[in-house]
């Protein structure tokens, strides 16, 4: 292949990048990027990279039913939804004279109780998809019936960090979710910490541990590579050493949900400011029989999201981490006749952590006025709680631009940092 | 006759892409622009990679001719393939498997039996023969799916015709069902065998054959669409995913369309339609009304314009890059809908086209991980694929594990299939096949710890209450934890361990091979002289693009030191190992992931 095959391209995100990771100089083209970055907005980023605070996302893909994961015990029109399907008030793991947790929640209990679980009900937004796919994909890009291209974790590392310093962004997954995908920032993905290194033997050193030759090339698949190639190096090494250092007594239960490595890189001071993980493979899309699997479902994240608090409490960093978690869409209000239920619309969202306002947010949607498909009618647009993140838990103010539109935010955390 | 491992060379005179003019342009290359790059470029796009022998046969050809030996392969001999090799693992009674563990045991409790069992008349544990039964089948038909992806595997390298497995491959992709929710290889391997059968045919008889296919029917719940209460998992999926892509329909559409797909159905392996399931109503289908059936449906959608163009748009993509211009996604749509859904005129028509040369096209494809081993193996010139590292192991923590897409959507491809830490884990896979690990232990017969421990403390003596209690870390308890085992009637965690046991027993084992390599004799055989020729003839056999900045120097420099010297015939009885350690090298190059 001849040499002229890689030409120079534009400036591009990668110029940044290397200008940001091994100084090399900057084009014009990239300074002239720069300057979308205002001086107001530097300042914005630099207080929100001040205040050190962690938010962990916790995706439960395939639309988890909310109605059967806080169960309204008191409305009997749930009980009319839900004839073979409806949890009896007995099994119910009552938090207050109207809700109550699916049996296997004790976790979840035990956070409400302690006042470290705000629970919002009614999230959801205009126009909703019935899709996974195209419902997952406005979520993870705060952006319903949009084409917005980055995710909305991706974009929020973008405007608090935009000098990309690396290891910011973490994605433990194994794939990166479109949610974390990001203008400037590679974030880190990695799935198994043990195996996110590159083996080799003494001899292949000089080769293998060189740094990722910084060559600007026409083919974009190859730059996108070289980039990946760049962030690996940067980051395996820390991730591996942090998963190999970390011993937990805590009892995650039987599916973890990648918790516990965010527990350990956080231990190990990993630079990460946003954490994204899923329960992954559309777990949740109970359709058929879906009383069993899904109560599994539910004690499995509730277990885990407990331990996880537990172990931030262990490692002396519960003040520092919030989780939000988030489902798709809920499901379709009546049982369907194979004992599962169908896409839906309106669901719950959960914020833990120890400096959360624990209690009920948002306005709980009625399980008689239905829309024309019988389901819920939101009552709290998603990105309310993704702007309460964004502002009120890490900090940064230009939620406007990040968000696109302007969303009022929930008071729910109990140390406002100034 | 040259020697058939006798590369020829990526000179400067043989450009690796045609002139960037070419992009979005579908006229055929003119036999003066054909040469021995972009023969390699065909092999690897509508195969799985060539050998230098395999592209030089077709860099001799016209283009015209190339494409046809790839794309109108009935004259090569598939005789050599072997059908899948049953290890016969399905008992009588398994069919209807129940939906759960629980729904057996219920099932059992009412009826006296269960999966072709009775349950115990007196005793402990009187359900635990049906319980060990359930999980025994679960967990045969995880492994004997294991052997059906090695199978295809095995395909896919040898056939000589590539394109069907890759045709195939594809469907898979876009057509996607797993084991994981359908829980019966034998319907799996029928889905795969429908796809290397009809992946190049017609879409439309391929599109009616995948909705009336068992694995699919499963897949997507069609056994509990019926009369009266529809499910509309299937009827989504069929119009979102599958032909028209969203924005073409509405979910009043997909409601009739589910009525319509009622009483379709399969008993075992067999499709049938439940005629006293099926709503025969008149439905109101894309402006059509009638008493349609999911044949009319299916008719109906693919009178859609939207569903040759998506279909085209996704094919090109899957061949050719991420980007297709609209203008462009719009020719190649009416090209598939002006032959009738042939899917052959629209392949070659991609394959012969300026556009497929083009330099957007050439080298910009990252490899899915299927292609990624399949084609390191098939550039080694191995003829069956290895044991160790196992394959299934391999692929599936790269990301695309065969017989099991992690939703009906399928893969993600294009940049998706790299992360950083996929970018290291195919460096660490390119190690595990030159110097493959002597501990190895095969996966899919060593348990999950938690069964391991219960096996332990069985061959230890212990009573099955005391050998199934969870192993107790300090602090609390998960819910999880405290639940298991209350009920007497069973043991669901030794049933587990029974099951796998029995699955062991009965399903034949995966052979162990490690790959037999040897650079040596292809280096030789190249008539390479020099260090410097050495690591230019693995960069040219083995990466479509070079890598970038220094790295070909330090792989020189690396190759002298270790062999003590730049001439090769000084070399020559020692040098296997260190071009093993070179071509790993390359391999781990962020360039090596591209096709």
């Amino acid at each position: 292949m001849s040499a002229d095959y890689f030409k120079f391209s534009q400036a591009s995100r990668r110029d940044l990048l290397r200008a940001a990771m091994y100084g090399v100089s900057v084009s014009a083209g990239s300074a002239l990027r720069m300057s979308l970055f205002g001086q107001a907005a530097a300042a914005v980023a630099a207080e929100a990279e001040s205040n050190g605070k962690i938010l962990v996302v916790l995706e439960l893909s395939g639309g988890n039913d909310g109605l059967n994961t806080l169960i309204p015990y008191a409305d009997d029109a749930y009980y009319k939804h839900r004839p073979n399907l409806g949890i009896p008030r007995k099994q119910v793991r009552a938090i207050d004279d109207h809700f109550g947790f699916s049996h296997g929640m004790a976790g979840f209990e035990r956070l409400y109780k302690n006042g470290q679980l705000a629970i919002v009900h009614g999230c959801g937004y205009e126009n909703p998809s019935f899709s996974h796919f195209t419902s997952m994909a406005y979520w993870q890009t705060a952006a319903p019936n949009s084409g917005e291209p980055y995710g909305w974790v991706g974009r929020l590392a973008d405007a608090m960090a935009p000098g990309a310093p690396p290891n910011f962004l973490v994605d433990i997954d194994s794939h990166q979710s479109l949610a974390v995908r990001s203008k400037l920032h590679v974030p880190v993905v990695f799935d198994d910490p043990n195996r996110f290194t590159r083996e080799v033997f003494a001899e292949e050193r000089t080769v293998a541990d060189a740094a990722v030759p910084a060559i600007k090339v026409d083919n974009p698949s190859q730059g996108y590579l070289l980039d990946i190639a760049r962030s690996a190096r940067s980051s395996s090494a820390l991730v591996r050493e942090a998963w190999a250092k970390y011993k937990s007594p805590v009892d995650y239960g039987l599916v973890s949900l990648d918790l516990p490595k965010v527990a350990a890189l956080i231990q190990a001071g990993m630079p990460a400011r946003l954490y994204y993980t899923s329960y992954r493979n559309n777990a949740f899309d109970t359709h058929v029989f879906q009383a069993d699997v899904h109560q599994r479902l539910l004690t499995y994240a509730s277990d885990a999201v407990a331990a996880f608090l537990a172990d931030l409490e262990r490692i002396g960093r519960a003040d520092d981490v919030v989780v939000m978690i988030f489902s798709e869409f809920g499901r379709r209000v009546p049982e369907n006749v194979n004992l599962g239920t169908d896409h839906g619309t309106a669901n719950l969202m959960f914020v833990a952590g120890k400096q959360v306002k624990g209690g009920h947010y948002g306005k709980v949607p009625s399980l008689t006025d239905l829309d024309s498909g019988d389901n819920l009618i939101f009552t709290t647009d998603f990105r309310r709680v993704y702007a309460t993140m964004i502002s009120g838990w890490l900090g940064y103010r230009g939620t406007r631009e990040l968000l696109h539109a302007d969303f009022e935010s929930f008071d729910m955390f109990r140390k406002r940092e100034a | 006759m040259p020697d058939p491992e006798r590369p020829v060379a990526i000179s400067p005179a043989a450009p690796t892409a045609g002139p960037s003019a070419w992009q979005n342009d579908l006229a055929p290359i003119a036999s003066a622009d054909w040469n021995y790059n972009f023969a390699a470029h065909l092999l690897e796009r509508a195969g799985f990679g060539g050998r230098p022998d395999e592209i030089h046969a077709l860099a001799k050809l016209t283009p015209a001719q190339a494409i046809a030996r790839m794309v109108r392969f009935e004259d090569a001999d598939p005789t050599q393939l072997a059908p899948f090799d049953e290890s016969g693992i399905r008992d009588p009674g398994l069919e209807p498997f129940p939906p759960s563990r629980p729904a057996v045991t219920d099932q059992a409790k009412e009826t006296g039996h269960a999966l072709g069992i009775d349950v115990k008349r007196a005793g402990n544990r009187r359900l635990q023969p049906i319980v060990n039964e359930f999980f025994y089948w679960l967990r045969a038909s995880v492994l004997e799916t294991h052997r059906v992806a090695y199978w295809w595997a095995n395909r896919m390298l040898t056939s000589p015709r590539p394109l069907e497995e890759k045709m195939a491959l594809f469907w898979h992709g876009h057509f996607a069902s797993n084991e994981g929710k359908v829980r019966d290889y034998r319907k799996l391997l029928r889905q795969v065998e429908l796809f290397q059968s009809q992946g190049t045919g017609n879409f439309r008889k391929l599109l009616l054959a995948v909705a009336q296919d068992p694995a699919m029917l499963v897949f997507l719940d069609a056994g509990v669409n019926i009369k009266g209460a529809s499910n509309e998992n299937f009827a989504r999926e069929i119009m979102e995913l599958f032909t028209m892509g969203v924005g073409h329909y509405t979910e009043k559409d997909i409601r009739e369309a589910a009525r319509a797909f009622t009483g379709w159905n399969c008993v075992d392996i067999k499709f049938v339609v439940n005629k006293d399931q099926h709503d025969d109503g008149e439905k109101t289908f894309l402006g059509k009304t009638g008493p349609f059936d999911g044949s009319d449906v299916i008719n109906i959608i693919l009178d859609q314009p939207a569903t040759a163009d998506f279909i085209a748009a996704k094919i090109y993509r899957f061949f050719v890059r991420q980007d297709p211009s609209p203008q462009l996604q719009a020719t190649l749509g009416s090209k598939l809908r002006n032959a009738n859904y042939e899917l052959k005129p629209l392949l070659e028509t991609i394959f012969l086209s300026r556009d497929f040369y083009s330099p957007a096209s050439v080298g910009t494809a990252i490899k899915s991980p299927v292609e990624l081993a399949v084609g390191t193996y098939h550039k080694l010139g191995l003829t069956a694929i290895p044991g160790v590292p196992d394959f299934n192991s391999v692929t599936g923590a790269l990301g695309q594990q065969l017989l099991s897409p992690p939703t009906v959507a399928g893969w993600n491809a294009g940049q998706s299939w790299v992360t950083p830490g996929l970018l290291l884990e195919r460096g660490n896979f390119a190690r595990d096949v030159l110097f493959p690990t002597i501990s190895f232990i095969p996966p899919d017969r060593y348990g999950s710890p938690d069964i391991r421990s219960v096996a332990d403390r069985i061959r230890r003596g212990m009573d099955i209450t005391e050998a199934t209690k969870p192993d107790t870390k300090s602090g609390d308890l998960a819910e999880s934890n405290m639940a298991a085992d209350r009920d007497e009637e069973f043991n669901t965690r030794y049933g587990s361990y029974r099951g796998w046991q029995m699955a062991i027993e009965r399903v034949k084992a995966i052979p162990r091979d490690t790959a037999h390599i040897n650079l040596t004799k292809i280096i030789t055989g190249a008539e390479i002289k020099t260090t410097s020729d050495a690591i230019d003839y693995l960069i040219g056999r083995f990466m479509r693009v070079p890598p970038g900045g220094e790295v070909r120097q330090k792989l020189i420099a690396f190759l002298d030191y270790e062999l003590g010297t730049a001439d090769l015939a000084a070399a020559r009885t020692y040098m296997e190992d260190s071009l093993r350690l070179a071509l790993h090298l390359i391999m781990s190059q962020p360039e090596y992931q591209l096709a």
